[in-house]
């Protein structure tokens, strides 16, 4: 059993969902407690939420040094290993060297910022808890996780901002 | 948009899945018949693999036929993908949004078709996997220095790039596709690929930022792909025709051109396979027909200045070369149809509004660009190789053979093939940007006038 | 992109097109004793310039490797001053709102075109003739038999035309501001010339149709007639000068450095009237950063044109590229390939990864101003070194490589003042049309107002930008 519980209440109004929020920061909910789904990105702020903080920039700036490192050691490595000249050039040709170490670079960078994108979104989520199929077909859902004895206070609160569905969040897993 | 229908997102979903969910009745025969030419491509390698490449029309001096005309033909292809997804992006351009995706796809099945000729085309195609550097034992390295070795670090490195960016954009519509699947085990499919997205603020803005980064990222790589191409032929000083400087920004500007174009094909087909004309308007293809004609006309001025400094030297060799690429059977031909269908035909008929805003003539102008820009990629490696200098005694000439034809059809049959599986799977309009669109569309009253309008945060 | 919530631009006193109005007519019309002082400063440097002019003409025009420095210098004016203007035809074509406060300092750059046009002139005596037998653009005349001064007639008539369209342009966009200014501002010869040049605008449906199209038309114009002088400048000019040197990307690469040059040029332009000018309230974030984002994309750009022909030339090994390569690269001028490769590359794509930097509004424009220095030290080493080629204009020597390649050639004290000069010249001039003109386009503004508003949206504010035809 955990000790959270969650709830979820479905809004077919963006302003309904808006005040909902307001209401549940008046009734003490804090902002890590409770969130909105939707099914469309909306302008930042739109529902009164936080906006989120990420670190993302920091994941290509790693990716491309490993890049670097990974492309300088297999292209210096490898024709330091079998010295052969080819085209009268020196074995350690550096504007080749420059092209592949770049191609490594850029590929390190994409890499770990897609892995970066994935961790950050806080995926991948293995039980969906709160949510309803209804969120993709234009339904806003506000998802209240919290403790047991909190949870029925977030359902009132839910109800009496408009919402069409109030339902748990255990039933949907 | 000037014109604009808004729509809910209940509306959207079940348009922009309908070729998901259901299935299309001219689907299954035009993959049935995609896949018997990529069998009769594939049989084709086969027996060139066993009866030798003498098989095809190469041989000295024209060692790089059909084969590698297609492979920079795909590469170009390949690129207007990301070009079009990255830029529309970075810019912040609301017409993009239907077509991003498309174009996103059609890079990585662009790039995969291209793989397949210059892997086809070694002469001994099971000792290709040594352009790796990963076998300690042997003691033998890939040639760091050679443009043969540049080309799969770069192509690889935009093949997983692009498919990656495909797979990041796709994670919000696996999401839908994965609530309105009504087959549990489906459900459970897509509920895994899209790595449980629910949605959150946290969720959108990355996906916005992803967007934004992922572009910026991509772009160098794909300015860096043809390029590398490119200097497969440019870094040379054998064959006349080929050492200019300009080669990289060319290919470039050319990949562009044809890649645009391409994109536009898909824009029509989707309009006519698909219905989807409440999504891709007249105002989208008037949009990608005034950036074709920016391009286009940039392209010329490319080919224009190579022209010029061919001759520039007014050094024998290159001019022979040239006046057999223009004067000479069946070179000058084809040079006529290339220039006719690659600029003198669309580019005046763009300048009107009509063309532009029919599907209809956009996709007719476009399928000319691409012949022409087909055309032009043998013009540029053939003639050169027919008359190559000094070895006078080599000259020759070169006629594909059915093996060739075969192989190229195939490549063309395996991006059709690799745009209708991905259809059946996935949506090929990203449902989330176009439900975006719907929700920062305004209007702004000015006297008597409304004007559309956009939010912007 | 500005993350957050949108804030409310400038002054939330300017609220309608009047308000506007007034305050730039407001700034236009007065002239700080500072301006004055700082403009004679630039007003000196342009008179050593000319006092530098007359110094080397002593030397007369025949010997064109003492002429190095002065080709560089119009050809750098060629690649700012006269390549800014496309910072505001580009995004006025893809109507991007951002512009609207710096296209009238962008387009005020093609005055300083007309000082270009004085010092092109004795260029044309420099340039040696055809006759030498050296290799041009216009072989298409029969075997030996080009005329000899087809480049100096051909590339007289490019920058004439250019230089006509780029003040037929700013006087186009000018035109409602002038009828602005003589309706509103107070008597005085900024009246009287504004009376002159507004020609009876009354901003009529007619005449704001006419000035849309023929602004579209005149941007058109000046981009591809900018792209053609730098094609003609690059070649005839600077490669046909040097044995050896074919190299078809040239002409891009020139032009790209001219774009690059052009954003660094209005970037350092509209930072200077943030800073010193009073318009914090138009020239803001949204400007420096939209200018910023464009010359990173340029640096890289910079770097992707000269690995392309230096690529080219390394890999081949032919002696005529190795001699190339030394001439410009690794030889004589060594020291000024370092400079332009860390100022118009290393430095910008180093510094723009950095957010504090990247993200201010003193960041963008310490990379414009590296790039402008870069810029001024690409065109020393491209013109010094190619003008310094021993014979060149002299029938027998070698046209098909470099033999010897020419000492560093640094700059005497005549070279010196025509570079102070240059440089002072281009500033005064731009200086001395702002009092004419207004700095900042008021129609432009005012259009604003009409296609932006701010409103609530649920819980945010956000800004609707409104879609003009």
């Amino acid at each position: 059993m955990f000790a959270k519980r969650s709830v979820i209440g479905l809004y077919t109004d963006e302003e309904a969902a808006a005040s909902a929020l307001d209401a549940l920061r008046e009734a003490g909910y804090d902002q890590g407690e409770y969130e909105v789904l939707t099914g469309t990105p909306y302008p930042e702020g739109t529902f009164g939420e936080e906006e989120p903080k990420h670190t993302l920039y920091r994941w290509p700036l790693i990716g491309a040094a490993c890049g670097f490192i990974v492309g300088l050691v297999l292209t210096s490595g490898t024709q330091l290993a079998y010295p052969l000249v080819t085209g009268g050039k020196p074995v350690l040709s550096i504007p080749p060297m420059t092209i592949i170490m770049y191609e490594g670079t850029m590929l390190g960078a994409i890499i770990f910022t897609v892995i970066g994108i994935i961790i950050e979104s806080r995926l991948p989520r293995l039980f969906m808890g709160a949510y309803d199929e209804r969120i993709t077909e234009g339904y806003i859902g506000v998802t209240v996780t919290t403790s047991e004895e909190r949870v029925g206070t977030a359902e009132e609160v839910l109800n009496a901002s408009g919402a069409e569905e109030v339902k748990r969040g255990w039933e949907n897993n | 948009m000037q014109d604009h229908i808004q729509l809910d997102q209940k509306q959207i979903n079940d348009d922009l899945l309908a070729g998901v969910l259901g299935m299309p009745k001219w689907w299954l025969p035009a993959v049935l018949f995609l896949t018997l030419v990529v069998f009769a491509g594939l049989g084709s390698f086969g027996y060139m693999m066993n009866k030798g490449l003498g098989v095809t029309g190469l041989n000295r001096p024209v060692m790089w036929g059909f084969f590698i005309v297609n492979f920079v033909f795909w590469i170009g292809i390949s690129h207007a993908g990301i070009m079009i997804s990255a830029i529309l992006r970075l810019t912040q351009a609301e017409w993009r949004r239907p077509v991003t995706r498309a174009a996103e796809v059609m890079t990585v099945f662009s790039l995969m078709a291209a793989l397949h000729t210059p892997l086809f085309h070694v002469g001994r195609p099971w000792r290709e996997m040594w352009v790796f550097p990963y076998d300690f034992a042997r003691g033998v390295w890939p040639n760091v220095r050679s443009p043969f070795v540049w080309d799969p670090s770069a192509v690889g490195t935009y093949l997983i790039a692009s498919s990656l960016f495909v797979f990041i954009a796709l994670i919000p519509d696996l999401a839908v596709v994965r609530d309105r699947a009504v087959n549990p085990l489906v459900k459970k499919i897509y509920g895994t690929m899209c790595l449980g997205w629910r949605g959150t603020p946290r969720q959108w803005k990355l996906q916005a930022v992803a967007g934004i980064l992922l572009s910026a990222l991509v772009l160098p790589v794909f300015v860096s792909v043809h390029s590398i191409v490119s200097w497969d032929f440019a870094v040379l000083i054998g064959v006349e025709g080929w050492h200019s400087t300009i080669f990289a920004p060319y290919f470039i500007i050319g990949a562009i051109h044809s890649g645009v174009s391409a994109v536009a094909m898909l824009m029509a087909l989707s309009v006519w396979l698909w219905g989807l004309d409440k999504y891709l308007r007249p105002d989208h293809f008037d949009a990608i027909g005034r950036l074709l004609i920016v391009v286009a006309t940039t392209w010329f001025f490319f080919f224009f200045l190579e022209w010029v400094f061919a001759l520039y030297t007014l050094e024998g060799v290159e001019i022979s070369l040239r006046e057999l690429q223009v004067f000479q059977w069946p070179y000058g031909m084809l040079f006529l149809i290339f220039l006719a269908t690659a600029f003198f035909i669309p580019v005046p008929m763009w300048m009107f509004k009509s063309v532009r805003r029919s599907a209809f003539w956009m996709f007719f102008t476009t399928v000319l660009v691409n012949v022409g820009m087909w055309l032009e990629r043998f013009l540029i490696i053939i003639p050169g190789l027919v008359r190559r200098q000094p070895f006078t005694f080599d000259w020759g000439t070169y006629h594909p053979s059915i093996i060739e034809i075969l192989i190229v059809a195939e490549t063309f049959a395996f991006v059709a093939l690799g745009m209708l599986l991905f259809s059946k799977f996935f949506p090929l309009i990203p449902i989330f940007d176009i439900k975006e669109g719907m929700v920062v569309r305004d209007e702004i009253k000015i006297g008597r006038r409304i004007v559309p309008a956009t939010i912007r945060e | 992109m500005a993350s957050g919530h949108a804030e409310h631009p400038g002054n939330p006193a300017l609220v309608t097109a009047e308000d506007v109005t007034k305050d730039l007519l407001g700034k236009h019309a007065g002239t700080s004793n500072n301006f004055w002082r700082v403009a004679s400063v630039f007003g000196i440097l342009l008179i050593l310039g000319i006092i530098g002019f007359v110094m080397r003409l002593s030397d007369g025009v025949s010997d064109t490797a003492v002429w190095g420095y002065y080709a560089a210098m119009f050809a750098f004016i060629l690649t700012t001053a006269q390549s800014a203007p496309m910072v505001a035809i580009a995004p006025r074509i893809a109507k991007a709102h951002w512009r609207r406060p710096i296209s009238r300092v962008a387009e005020l750059w093609t005055v300083v075109g007309l000082f270009n046009l004085l010092l092109f002139i004795p260029m044309l005596w420099i340039l040696p003739p055809l006759s030498d037998g050296r290799r041009s653009l216009w072989f298409y005349f029969d075997g030996g038999d080009v005329p000899s001064y087809s480049p100096h007639i051909w590339s007289t008539l490019a920058i004439l035309g250019l230089v006509v369209i780029g003040v037929a342009l700013l006087w186009m966009s000018a035109l409602p501001d002038f009828a602005m200014v003589r309706d509103h501002a107070p008597d005085g010869w900024k009246k009287r010339w504004a009376t002159r040049l507004a020609r009876g605008w009354i901003g009529s449906s007619a005449q704001w149709n006419m000035q849309k199209h023929r602004l579209g038309i005149l941007g058109a114009f000046y981009f591809m007639m900018l792209i053609f002088v730098h094609f003609l400048i690059s070649v005839d000019f600077l490669i046909t000068l040097v044995p050896g040197w074919v190299d078809s990307l040239f002409p891009i690469t020139h032009a790209a450095n001219g774009l690059q040059a052009g954003v660094a040029t209005v970037l350092l332009t509209i930072w200077a009237l943030y800073k010193f000018g009073g318009y914090k309230d138009y020239i803001a974030f949204d400007q420096i950063w939209g200018l910023g984002k464009l010359l990173f994309a340029l640096s890289l750009l910079w770097f992707w044109f000269w690995f392309s022909s230096f690529n080219i030339f390394w890999y081949g090994g032919k002696p005529e590229e190795q001699a190339i390569i030394e001439l410009l690269m690794s030889g004589p001028y060594r020291w000024a390939f370092f400079g332009v490769f860390f100022f118009n590359f290393l430095f910008p794509m180093w510094t723009m990864m950095w957010n504090p930097l990247r993200r201010s509004t003193w960041g963008p424009p310490i990379i414009a101003a590296s790039v402008l220095i870069g810029t001024f030290l690409d065109r020393i080493r491209l013109y010094v070194s190619a003008y310094s080629i021993d014979g060149i204009g002299n029938p027998a020597i070698n046209k098909h490589v470099v033999v010897e390649i020419p000492e560093t050639i640094y700059p005497s004290l005549a070279d010196i003042f025509i570079m102070l000069g240059a440089l002072g010249g281009m500033v005064f001039i731009f200086l001395m049309a702002t009092r004419l003109i207004p700095i900042v386009n008021i129609w432009e503004q005012r259009e604003l107002k009409l296609y932006e508003i701010h409103k609530t949206f649920h819980r945010t504010v956000v800004k609707v930008l409104g879609k003009p035809d």
